[in-house]
């Protein structure tokens, strides 16, 4: 251990030894870890204001995971249904959203990678970026703006004669899903593009060349090829589509809330920051360990995923 | 074969759907932004109009915010561009045994959910300020300090990333060679290692800075009392749309795709001074023509009068005749509304007649319309506050009023109660 | 200036794997040395402990008679010229050449003048000016050499430089290296696994496998005196027979083999001559064997052609021995009359016993 620091400063020089060693230490303790094992520690004690911190008051409790399952201690009903609900809801339909992206971005992702020719597969991959860089809110703002009771697409049913009078697409949250999957539908494309990409053409014209068909070449060559693309394209996206914040305030219906949006309230509103913090963990925890449940299905392994 | 031209056009279908997606949402924002119609809406087209730039121009909050959102972006730049780099260093010298590990963790912080990096950031600092007995006006509760950490978190992820593409690419070899000639370890990396990483800061920085400048999920829990573009963006889409912001997403689209062609332009001079290099090498050129600058290519001509005429055409004709066509226009819809109301007036009196009272709805959308002409003598930007806007521009979902008048009764413990579940998804601030 | 090289017990240990073992070699300032040896035979490795890229898990490198522990190869009086040349792509090639003056903190007049002085030395002058990509294989070639002689070394280490060029290139180079070395008369260390490379231009040649040292000798006595079985079957081309060894006498072997009886002299080495009741090989190189006609020779067999090559200055046959069907080769120039032998012709041959060497069992070189 000693002669591997002397090596590393040896190698490295004094001073950019001092300058690897600082800004990887403050960023892995200061700003990942330490603040990660911090939210732990404030999320099991009691919820109490700062000049209090430290006293016998902010004692060490599991109240708030309590509180996700069963509410407070007065409500009548045995579980916290309205979070609980709105917990299951918000992961199945990040897993919805995943599911959308990648019917929509493989075929994509092939044809950009295969298909197209030259310039304009360029211009076409150029121009996947644009829409990415503009803001998150302004993207949900299109969807408002398009999915509106006034919006194209209302006006365009009506006139075509499918709808009578305006369909509420928000408060059916088809809004809601049309923005999600459009917001990082990017991070989706371009991992599986990369992928598909570096497959090489005669092995699929070699497949094509004895006989199998487009289905087969695609299950046998290509996704396998592919997979470790389309596994960090499915885990990015599904874990900014169940951590998303924007895309639920804005185009999130009525009645269908995000549950970020309950950990936010629990910050912004309630001022109960410990709570907040239990169910940041919760999110977290539970995105975590369904991703790797999903990768040992799948059999996928993190290294060679995020290449 | 009839089958395989199907197949062929069901696969151009589909990409031409794609893209539509993509860009679809963005052009038709885009076309609200040139609509005088103070919801942002394509049809019914009212005039063409360059007015909401102005307004965005003049709108302080979002300058502030804007303002605000660059300091960050340069903050965050400094700092996460540094760190990826050193972060890529490291991981190339780590022991086997620990790389995966290190490489797991300093990823993480790009999967880990905004909003949980946004809250473990503010308690971190918050703890860090108490400990050391800091004031809440101390650095440790500033919102602009606090968003720069908590975005450089995973921003460095990101540049990190940039960093290893780049660094794979490198011959380690080379920096043998520069020891072996006799230079110091950082002469190797200051003169052979920082030049070779060049293009690659200079990526990580623009990546650095624009995912800064659009982070919402973690800013939003950093930045305290503060404001950046995307909060107070956040904010006012939440309470309701108007126009301005479609001019705003304009804007951002047209730097982007400014922002687009020059890099094509700038790959495109790389790869001919690359063939030329070659040719050269090959014997086939004496030596090498001198590159014209940049700005006298071709493309970047082409597309800088593109932009500019686009913008003039969009000048002129959004100051020429606006206010005559808005009258006309208010006219029309007076002399609509007036036939309307007429003519509901002559069905109440039917119905009257037919004794059926009040079983029928007002039709909403004339309500709406009758709304929308009301609120045009206060347009403006400070309109879109007043409520009767708000309940115009929100759609006509029917929750508005609940949630005006739930307004005053807001709280946390509240949420649990249905009604006021409905009232804090749309407007929790 | 040139420095003599020492090696003095050299280890080198990968954990278990032994990458050198006890290394000793002495190199004279001025010399052209060559360490020769298959891939993966540990040369590169000695190589950078030489200059300084890594340290000997135990032993001594001595350059000009100074211990070289603890010295980067900064500081050390060596210069690398490495397999893939590691131009600075970035750099032009005046830049490229003057970076050891650069890091010295030399004037840019300075450097300029001496760059000048390099390239035409080097033959390129006024070429300066390129960027690395817009130079030839040959071109860069020559420029790491410059590069590496602008730091003014002691002692020059070459990595296989010449094995990324085409062949007629690679033979222009290796003139080229050799006048070079003879214009600055810096010592050079040179590593190749082309035994060409290695018998054209060195004064001595060090012939090494699987990190040791089988033979240090000048190139002629590593083609006609090896010391070992792997030095003969590594360095130019050579035909084996196995047997046992039935009696020594006058330095003359009588090996008793599946083809017969062959007579064969023993190596001029002390440590490598067998005796009589030991395994040995005989080694005949290809051009050693004559046609015999009629009279009595030694070593003298029957064979019959298998198959003729036509290599331009001679002529290369491979040869089933009657005996034991072993197939041998055998070469002789092409003095223009042509004798051309039909596939299944019979042909006696046989070479004198002077010719060919009997040397104890070994390690053999990969096919």
């Amino acid at each position: 251990m000693v002669s591997y620091w002397k090596n590393f400063f040896l190698k490295n020089g004094t001073a950019v030894a001092l300058f690897l060693i600082i800004s990887v230490g403050v960023w892995l303790f200061m700003m990942i870890i330490l603040p990660q094992l911090f939210m732990l520690d404030f999320s099991i004690r009691a919820n109490v204001p700062p000049p209090k911190f430290g006293t016998e008051e902010h004692y060490y409790t599991l109240e708030h995971y309590k509180y996700m399952l069963f509410g407070s201690a007065q409500a009548s009903g045995t579980f916290n249904i309205i979070d609980l609900t709105v917990f299951f809801r918000t992961i199945a339909a990040a897993i919805f959203v995943t599911l959308i992206d990648l019917a929509l971005c493989y075929p994509i992702a092939y044809y950009l990678a295969h298909v197209a020719i030259g310039g304009w597969s360029r211009l076409m991959v150029l121009s996947l970026i644009v829409p990415f860089w503009v803001n998150e809110i302004l993207r949900a703002f299109a969807f408002k703006i398009i999915f509106g009771s006034t919006g194209v697409i209302n006006n365009v049913l009506i006139a075509v004669g499918v709808l009578d009078s305006p369909y509420d697409f928000i408060r059916n949250d088809i809004a809601l899903w049309a923005g999600l999957s459009y917001a990082f539908i990017l991070l989706m494309i371009f991992p599986i593009y990369n992928a598909v990409e570096s497959l090489d053409k005669n092995q699929i014209e070699a497949a094509r060349d004895l006989g199998s068909s487009w289905l087969r070449i695609h299950w046998r060559i290509v996704v396998p090829h592919a997979k470790p693309g389309i596994s960090s394209g499915c885990t990015m996206v599904f874990m900014l589509t169940a951590g998303a914040l924007a895309a639920p305030q804005i185009l999130g219906g009525p009645s269908s809330l995000w549950f970020t949006q309950i950990i936010y309230q629990g910050f912004n509103q309630a001022g109960n920051w410990a709570r907040g913090s239990a169910y940041a963990i919760i999110l977290l925890i539970s995105c975590i360990v369904l991703v790797l449940v999903i990768m040992k299905i799948f059999k996928v392994r993190f290294g060679e995923m995020m290449k | 074969m009839i089958a395989e031209r199907l197949q062929k056009y069901l696969v151009i279908g589909f990409v031409v759907l794609f893209f539509v997606y993509l860009f679809g949402p963005l052009i038709v924002m885009g076309i609200t932004a040139f609509n005088t119609s103070a919801f942002p809406r394509m049809s019914p087209w009212d005039c063409f109009t360059a007015e909401w730039f102005d307004v965005l121009m003049q709108d302080a909050r979002l300058m502030t915010g804007l303002r605000n959102s660059v300091f960050i972006g340069l903050g965050v730049v400094a700092l996460a561009v540094p760190i990826g780099l050193a972060g890529a260093l490291v991981l190339m010298q780590a022991r086997p045994r620990i790389r995966p590990w290190y490489y797991t963790i300093t990823i993480a912080p790009i999967l880990v959910p905004g909003v949980v990096l946004g809250i473990s950031t503010l308690l971190f600092w918050d703890r860090v300020g108490l400990l050391l007995g800091m004031g809440v006006d101390s650095i440790f509760y500033n919102g602009v300090f606090l968003t720069i950490v908590g975005q450089a978190t995973f921003i460095s992820a990101y540049t990190m990333l940039i960093f290893i593409a780049r660094l794979q690419r490198f011959d380690p070899v080379l920096e043998e060679a520069a020891l072996d000639l006799g230079a110091s370890h950082v002469q190797a990396f200051r003169k052979v290692l920082l030049p070779f990483l060049k293009p690659a800061i200079g990526s990580a920085a623009v990546l650095a800075f624009l995912a800064s400048f659009e982070n919402y999920n973690t800013t939003i829990f950093t930045i305290v009392q503060s404001s950046t573009l995307t909060t107070v963006l956040a904010s006012k889409v939440r309470y309701g749309i108007d126009p301005s912001i479609s001019a705003l997403a304009v804007t951002i689209v047209i730097i982007t795709l400014v922002g687009a062609v020059m890099y094509e332009i700038s790959q495109r001079r790389q790869a001919r001074k690359e063939k030329a290099q070659q040719a050269v090498a090959r014997g086939e050129l004496k030596s090498m023509t001198k590159q014209r600058s940049f700005f006298a290519e071709p493309a970047f001509i082409m597309s800088a009068l593109i932009v500019f005429a686009g913008l003039g055409i969009v000048y002129f004709a959004g100051t020429i005749g606006v206010d005559e066509c808005k009258a006309i226009v208010k006219a029309e819809k007076q002399a609509q509304i007036k036939l309307r109301v007429e003519r509901r007036q002559q069905k109440a009196m039917f119905e009257r007649t037919a004794e059926q009272i009040g079983a029928e709805q007002p039709d909403q959308e004339d309500v709406q319309d009758e709304e929308k002409v009301k609120a045009k003598g206060t347009e403006g930007y400070e309109g879109i506050f007043a409520p009767q806007n708000l309940q115009e521009q929100a759609g006509d979902s029917g929750v508005e009023e609940e949630k005006v008048k739930a307004k005053g009764t807001e709280g946390y413990e509240g949420i649990f109660a249905p009604e006021n579940l409905q009232d804090q998804s749309g407007s929790n601030q | 200036m040139s420095a003599d090289v020492r090696l003095e017990d050299v280890w080198i240990r990968f954990g278990d794997f032994i990458a050198a073992r006890e290394i000793n070699i002495h190199i004279q300032g001025g010399e052209f040395f060559t360490i020769l040896g298959p891939s993966g035979c540990g040369k590169t490795t000695l190589l950078r402990a030489v200059s300084g890229f890594l340290t000997p898990s135990e032993g001594n490198v001595l350059i000009g008679g100074t211990n070289m522990a603890g010295i980067g190869p900064n500081k050390r009086p060596t210069a690398l010229i490495f397999q893939n040349l590691a131009l600075f792509p970035l750099m032009t090639i005046w830049e490229n050449i003057t970076f050891s003056l650069e890091v010295r903190g030399a004037s840019k007049q300075e450097r300029r003048n001496r760059a000048e002085e390099l390239l035409e030395l080097i033959a390129l002058p006024g070429q300066g000016e390129k960027m690395v990509n817009e130079l030839s294989g040959g071109q860069k070639q020559r420029v790491a050499i410059a590069r590496a002689l602008c730091a003014e070394p002691e002692v020059l280490l070459l990595d296989e430089p010449l094995s990324a060029l085409d062949l007629k290139l690679r033979q222009h180079m290796r003139t080229e290296l050799r006048s070079i070395q003879r214009q600055v008369g810096i010592t050079f260390i040179y590593i190749t696994h082309d035994q060409g490379e290695a018998l054209t231009m060195s004064d001595n040649v060090a012939v090494m496998r699987e990190g040791v040292v089988e033979q240090i000798s000048d190139g002629n006595s590593i083609y006609d005196e090896p010391d070992t079985a792997f030095v003969a079957s590594f360095v130019g081309e050579n035909n084996r027979f196995d047997g046992k060894v039935s009696s020594v006498s006058d330095g003359i072997a009588t090996v008793d083999t599946a083809e017969g009886t062959i007579k064969a002299r023993l190596s001029a080495n002390t440590d490598s001559r067998v005796s009589a009741g030991d395994d040995a090989f005989v080694f005949v190189r290809p051009e050693a064997i004559q046609f015999v006609n009629g009279t009595a020779a030694d070593n003298r067999m029957n064979t019959k052609v298998y198959h003729e090559e036509f290599e331009g200055h001679f002529w290369q046959i491979f040869l089933d021995i009657e005996k034991s069907q072993k197939r041998i080769k055998m070469s002789y120039v092409n003095d223009g009359a042509t004798r051309v032998h039909s596939r299944g012709a019979e042909l006696a041959i046989g070479f004198p016993a002077q010719s060919a060497i009997a040397l104890p069992q070994g390690a053999l070189a990969a096919e």
